[in-house]
C-alpha cells in the first residue's frame, strides 16, 4: 500500500463521476447549434429551454453518485487549485484559440480548427495538473488534437463544428471515466 | 537517529485505519460510503475501525440527516492530522533504511530500528 496510490484513489472517487460530463458535452453540441441556425435552435428561447433541461439532467445524475460511491468536500488546498483551474481554462482555450486563427493582427491564422486545438490542449493540461491523465483521455483528447491541427481546415470559420467534436470528445469522455470508476470501485449495486 | 524517532504506532500502523487515514488526509471530510468505497472495506468493518479511531481522538465523526436521509461525515482531527503525516514520514526513513542503495550511500543509518510499539488502548 502505497500513501501517494491511497490518495490518488481518493481523488479518482471524486473526479472519475463521468456522467456528469454527458449534459456539458450535449450543451456544446446544441450551442453548435444554435449557432447554425439549425431547426428550432434558430429561436434564442428554444436554446435556454434546452439548456435548462440540459441542466436539470445534472441533479439526478449527481445524487445518483452521491447515494453510491458517496460524498467528499475536497480538501482547501485542492479547492484552490480547482479555482485556479475553472479560472485559467477558459482564457487559455479563448487566447489559444486566438493565436491560431482569428480576425485578430497578432494572429497566426493557421488553417487548423482552433476551437477544437485549444479545447484538447486545456483538457490535457487540465488533466496532467490535476488528477492525472489516463489511457482514454490520451487516445480522446489526443484525437480531437490532431483532428483539429490537420492543416485541411480552410474557408469558413469551423469553430461549430470544433463545438460539435468537443462535445462528442466530453460525452465519450464521461462515460469511459464512469467505466473506469466502476471498474476500479464497484458497481453502484455494491455500495 | 533516535530509535522512538521511527517506533509505529499500531493503531495506525493497521492497513484498514492506516487506508482511512490516508484518504481522510487528502480531503477536508468524506462520507461513509466515499470512505467505504475508497478502501474496499466492508460497512462493519469500516464501522468498527472508524469507532477505535474516534476513541483514539484521530478523526471526528458526525452523524446528521441530508435530505431524509442520514449520513455520517468523517474528518481527520489535528492530532489525526499529524498522526498520519508522521506515520508516512517514519515508514518513508524505514524504507530508506532498508534499501541498501540509500544505506550505502548514509552509512550511519544502518542500525535496524526496533519493532512497532504495543498498541495503543
Amino acid at each position: 500500500m502505497r500513501h501517494n496510490d491511497l490518495q490518488r484513489a481518493a481523488a479518482g472517487l471524486s473526479y472519475l463521476r463521468g456522467l456528469r460530463l454527458i449534459p456539458a458535452g450535449f450543451l456544446l453540441i446544441v450551442a453548435a447549434l444554435a449557432n447554425e441556425n439549425v431547426g428550432p435552435l434558430r429561436d434564442d428561447w428554444a436554446f435556454l429551454l434546452i439548456a435548462g433541461m440540459v441542466g436539470l439532467a445534472y441533479v439526478p445524475i449527481a445524487r445518483f453518485y452521491r447515494e453510491h460511491y458517496g460524498r467528499m468536500s475536497p480538501s482547501a488546498r485542492q479547492q484552490v487549485r480547482e479555482g485556479a483551474a475553472l479560472v485559467a481554462a477558459p482564457l487559455v482555450m479563448v487566447a489559444g484559440a486566438s493565436l491560431l486563427r482569428s480576425g485578430a493582427s497578432w494572429s497566426l491564422d493557421l488553417p487548423v480548427n482552433a476551437l477544437a486545438v485549444a479545447f484538447a490542449g486545456v483538457m490535457l493540461i487540465s488533466y496532467a495538473a490535476g488528477p492525472g491523465i489516463r489511457a482514454h483521455h490520451l487516445v480522446i483528447w489526443g484525437s480531437l488534437l490532431l483532428v483539429g491541427a490537420v492543416p485541411l481546415w480552410d474557408g469558413a470559420d469551423p469553430s461549430n463544428v470544433g463545438l460539435v467534436l468537443a462535445g462528442i470528445a466530453v460525452v465519450a469522455s464521461g462515460v469511459l471515466d464512469h467505466r473506469l470508476l466502476v471498474r476500479t470501485f464497484g458497481a453502484p449495486r455494491d455500495a | 537517529m533516535p530509535e522512538d524517532e521511527l517506533v509505529l504506532d499500531r493503531l495506525i500502523h493497521e492497513p484498514a485505519r492506516l487506508a482511512i487515514l490516508t484518504v481522510l488526509s487528502s480531503v477536508d471530510d468524506a462520507d461513509f460510503v466515499f470512505l467505504q468505497r475508497a478502501t474496499g472495506l466492508t460497512q462493519g468493518n469500516l464501522s468498527s475501525h472508524l469507532t477505535k479511531l474516534e476513541t483514539a481522538g484521530l478523526v471526528a465523526i458526525d452523524k446528521r440527516f441530508v435530505g431524509r436521509k442520514p449520513n455520517t461525515s468523517v474528518a481527520l482531527t489535528p492530532e489525526g492530522r499529524k498522526g498520519i503525516a508522521r506515520h508516512w514520514s517514519q515508514l518513508e526513513r524505514l524504507r530508506r533504511l532498508s534499501d541498501p542503495t540509500i544505506r550505502e550511500r548514509a552509512p550511519r543509518a544502518t542500525r535496524a530500528p526496533r519493532a512497532a510499539r504495543p498498541a495503543s488502548p
